[in-house]
Formats: structure tokens, sequence, C-alpha cells
């Protein structure tokens, strides 16, 4: 018997509940991508009639264009140095001596367990001291904080099947350490350098805690999206939700083209 | 990286350093602060530092922040045994899938990461609320006659936090389960074993250590989860973060934020400990 163990009967089963359990993932998504093209004014399913009313009045809405706006901002920002300070953490890591490497990333991941609350209350009240809260001095740091964690794991699992010979080598024929970094060494790691960017900016773009703590006038599109979003849900919350929605799949199939899928499944693990 | 390997090896930590630095100014130093300000005073608006016990024993004897302690801890259980019961069977489907089948998979559970909780927060208010998806059908083929309550309570918030969370759960899951040795399981089931006793007696207690990895995860992302519970509970499901948000935002008292912050950290290692204490005791024999 060459087959793994368990019955025919006892996949379909499985396989039944695996349809139940994306169809729980990815349908209300779905659902709410569909009534975002309603031409309403109220959201119902399926809608009475479709159009772009909604789409249109975002786009030419000041408040969510400044939302987007600042989410992006923020995001461009907080990605590439990210990619940085992560990319040399892990660096740092794989290269030091085996002494105290497990408790060194211990710590470097530590802020993925700490509750964004107590992080948000915290880099609050000490923003508050240096007059810098509501301002990308406290909100960009904030967010590092965050996303720093996903570039070392991503960019250390990398560094783990990368083979330092090949650098050995670079050297050995006269390039500069830099050089065979550059050269050699971060264009084979470029997988986990993708995948951990791409979860940076994700992180970056939908932390919601953090910054409602910082920010007065400041407003992210999560905060937007909170603060407009009373009893009701309305139209035009689901079509922006939608675009983000839509901008999200279109970095997940990034990730998939790029073969990346597994590796981002190891970033949560 | 140098001719001299061993100082270099030290040397290379200092790529670390500027992380370190990061992690000094948001995260040590306002832990630090969080903690020693969760003993100090505050009275009439205004706050005395020094070591005063008062938040604390506040705390226990206000009556409400304990209840909402309790709330934070159940609501965390039933979202972690929710998770775990819905995980287990999608990561024994990825073990036993093919290659495009699993590929197929890991889409589903990590497109849902990479959108934003709030907007998958919203969908879920479509689906739940009174003049919702489901409401609305049910009504319209005359199953029910008034709405069900199905968001704005314990129900809402426990289906919209097992959804953000769910990859966590299954990933850790998966790993363990493909760790596992097909052959140990096909023994038992040479031997005569049927598919059910294999999976007590071989497959599970193998796949303890993620199933304990899972259960972590799942419960310290709930005892710490905001927004959700707002969206999904409006004001009828009250938890810890939401009142350290309230009691910092708009009362600034700060000193009590800190001390309900502690109790949050403090049940956290708690839970870590217990999951340590749980490996141990379900720490499958020895491969060989």
């Amino acid at each position: 018997m060459t087959e793994r163990s368990g019955s025919p009967f006892g996949y379909a089963m499985l396989a039944i509940f695996g349809a139940l359990v994306a169809a729980f993932l990815l349908l209300p998504l779905v659902i709410l991508c569909i009534q975002s093209f309603t031409a309403e004014s109220f959201l119902s399913f399926p809608p009475p009639s479709y159009g772009t009313r909604w789409y249109r009045h975002v786009a030419a809405a000041a408040n969510w264009r400044e939302a987007a706006l600042s989410s992006l901002v923020i995001a461009a920002i907080v990605t590439p140095l990210s990619l940085v300070l992560g990319t040399l953490a892990a660096l740092g890591l794989d290269r030091g001596p085996m002494r105290g490497r497990g408790v060194l990333y211990g710590i470097l991941i530590s802020p993925m367990i700490l509750p964004h609350i107590v992080l948000g209350l915290g880099i609050f009240r000490i923003a508050l001291d240096l007059h810098i809260d509501d301002s990308l001095l406290s909100i960009v740091p904030a967010h590092l904080t965050i996303t720093v964690p996903f570039v070392v794991i991503s960019v250390g699992a990398s560094l783990q099947s990368f083979d330092t010979g090949l650098e050995k080598a670079a050297q050995s024929l006269g390039a500069s350490p830099l050089r065979a970094l550059w050269h050699i060494t971060l264009p084979i790691i470029r997988p986990g350098l993708v995948g951990g960017g791409i979860f940076a900016f994700i992180m970056s773009f939908d932390e919601f805690i953090i910054t409602y703590f910082l920010s007065v006038q400041t407003r992210t599109l999560p905060l937007e999206i909170f603060s407009t979003l009373r009893y009701q849900v309305s139209p035009a919350i689901a079509a922006v939700s939608a675009l983000t929605i839509a901008f999200s799949a279109a970095l997940t199939v990034a990730l998939m083209m790029r073969g990346q899928v597994i590796s981002a499944g190891r970033i949560v693990r | 990286m140098t001719a001299n390997p061993k100082g270099g090896r030290y040397r290379a930590w200092g790529l670390i350093v500027p992380t370190g630095v990061l992690y000094a100014v948001t995260f040590g130093i306002p832990m630090a602060m969080l903690l020693s300000a969760s003993f100090a005073r505050f009275e009439a608006g205004r706050t005395t530092p020094g070591f005063f016990l008062d938040n604390y024993t506040r705390i226990a004897s206000d009556g409400v922040t304990l209840q909402v302690f309790w709330n934070t801890v159940t609501l965390s259980a039933q979202i972690t045994a929710v998770g775990l019961v819905v995980a287990f069977p999608v990561a024994m489907l990825m073990r036993r899938a093919g290659p495009g089948m699993r590929l197929a998979l890991m889409f589903v559970l990590v497109s849902p990461l990479l959108t934003s909780i709030i907007v998958r927060n919203v969908a879920w208010m479509l689906i739940l609320g009174r003049s919702g998806l489901i409401n609305t059908w049910l009504m319209d083929w005359g199953l029910i006659s008034s709405p069900l309550a199905l968001m704005y309570n314990r129900l809402g918030v426990i289906i919209a936090v097992v959804h953000v969370y769910l990859p966590f759960a299954v990933l850790p899951i998966y790993a363990a389960l493909r760790a596992i040795d097909p052959a140990r399981e096909n023994a038992a089931a040479s031997l005569g074993a049927p598919p059910w006793r294999v999976f007590v007696h071989i497959t599970l207690p193998l796949a303890m250590p993620g199933v304990v990895a899972a259960f972590t995860l799942l419960f310290i992302l709930s005892m710490g989860v905001y927004l959700t519970p707002v969206i999904l509970g409006g004001n009828f499901v009250v938890t810890l973060p939401m009142m350290i948000t309230d009691v910092a935002r708009n009362q600034y008292n700060w000193p009590f934020a800190s001390a309900m912050s502690v109790l949050l950290l403090a049940s956290i290692v708690v839970v870590v400990a217990l999951a340590s204490a749980l490996n141990r005791a379900f720490s499958p024999p020895r491969n060989d």
C-alpha cells in the first residue's frame, strides 16, 4: 500500500469541507464587490440595477482621495525602509555567530505577538512627549515596528537556502563584499524580498489601531472607512472596499506568479 | 566576509543595530514607560508618578474591568475553538491534495490575508446585518418573519474574527501534518487499524505541535483584537482592548490604561506558558 492512509470517502468529505471553507473565505468579498456596482442609493443583493455611480462618486470625493493618498504615501515610505532594516537584520543574523541567534531572532520578531493595541498605546505616549503625534515622524516608525518582523522572517527563510559559497567565489574573483552582496546575494534572495515587501506594504496600508491613536488630522483609508461606517454600510464604502480588494487581488496574483504563495504561507507560520 | 572569521562573525551583528535602535524607541522604551505608568496615581486629571497599586486594586475591585477581562478571555476561547475545528480538516485536505489543489487552497488562504481587515468586516456587515444578505433571503423565502440577530453580538464577532485569523491556524497545522512520515500511518493501517483509529492514535498525536502553535496564535491574536469586535459587536461586545482605547483616548487616564495593558500582556504570557507546557505534554515520541 503506497497510498497515504485514509479512505476515498474521507477524502471526499474533506474536499467538501474545504470547498465550504473556501466559500466562507472568499464569498463575502465577492458579494461585496458585486454590491459595490449598484446604481441605487442603498445596498442590496443582488442590486436592482448596475452602474459605476459610486465609483465616480468616490473618485470625486475629496475625503476618499486624501485618505487613499495618505495611506499610499505612508506605505510607500514604510515598505522600502522595512526592506532595508529587515534585510540588514536578517543578514546580520545569518552571518553572525550561531550562539545567541535564536534569542536575537525571537527579539526581532517579538513585535508580532504583541497586541497592536498595547504597541499603539505605548507609541502614542512617547509621541505625545516628543510632540510628533499626528505626523509621519511617529506613524512611519510605528508601522515599521509591525512590518520589519515580516521582512526578517521572509528574507531569513530565503537566506537559509542561499549558498554563501557563491558570495565567497565572487569575492575570491576580486569583488568587494558589497558588490558580491548586490550582484549575487540580493538577486538570489529576491523571492524573499518580494514576499516580505508585499506583506510589509499590506500591513502598513491596512494598519488601524496605532494610526488611530496617533492621528488627529491624518486620515488613512482604514480610518476614513471606520469613521464613515455607522450602522449602515453606504455604497461609497462598498466601492472603496472593492477597490482595495482589487488591489490586494492583484498583489496576490503577483505573489502566485512568482510561486511565492508558499513562502507567504511561511511568513504567517 | 573577512579574514578574521571569529571577530567578523560577531561584527555581522552590527547589521542588526538599525532595527535594534528602532525597536528600542518604538517598543522597548514605550513598554518600560507603560509598566512604570501602571504604578502611577491618577487623580482629578493629574498623574502622580510613584509606586502605587491604585490601578491594580481598581482592576480587582471595580467589578467592571474583571468582567470585561473575563468576556475577552471567553470570547478568545470561543474564537480559538471554532478556528481550530475549522482549520484542522482544511490542513488535512491540504496534506492529502495533489499539487494543483494544494496551490489553489494556499491561494484561498493567503488572499484574505492580503485583504484589508476593515474591508473584510464591512463585507460581513453586508451579510450578517438586519437587512443583510442572510436575513433578506430568509425573510423572502418565508423561513423567518423578523430578522435574526447575526451581528452586534458574539456570533457576529466570532464569525468575522475567525474569517480574519483562519489562515494563521491552518498553516501551522498543515506544517505539522506535512512533517508526518506516511509510513507510520501505513504501518498502523496494514496491521489492521481502521482509518479513524489511525487518525486518533497516530496522525492526531503527531500533529499536536502544530495544533498547539495554532492554538497559541489564535488565542493571542484574539485577545488583542480591536477593530472587528468594535465593528461587528457594536457596543454589545466589550473587550479589554476596547476598554483600554476608551480609557486612554477619551478619559486620558494613561495610568489605568497602562495597568489594563499590563493585564492583557500578562494573560498572553500565561497563554504562551500554557502552550509550552502543552507542547511538552504532547511532544511526540522520537522518530527513531
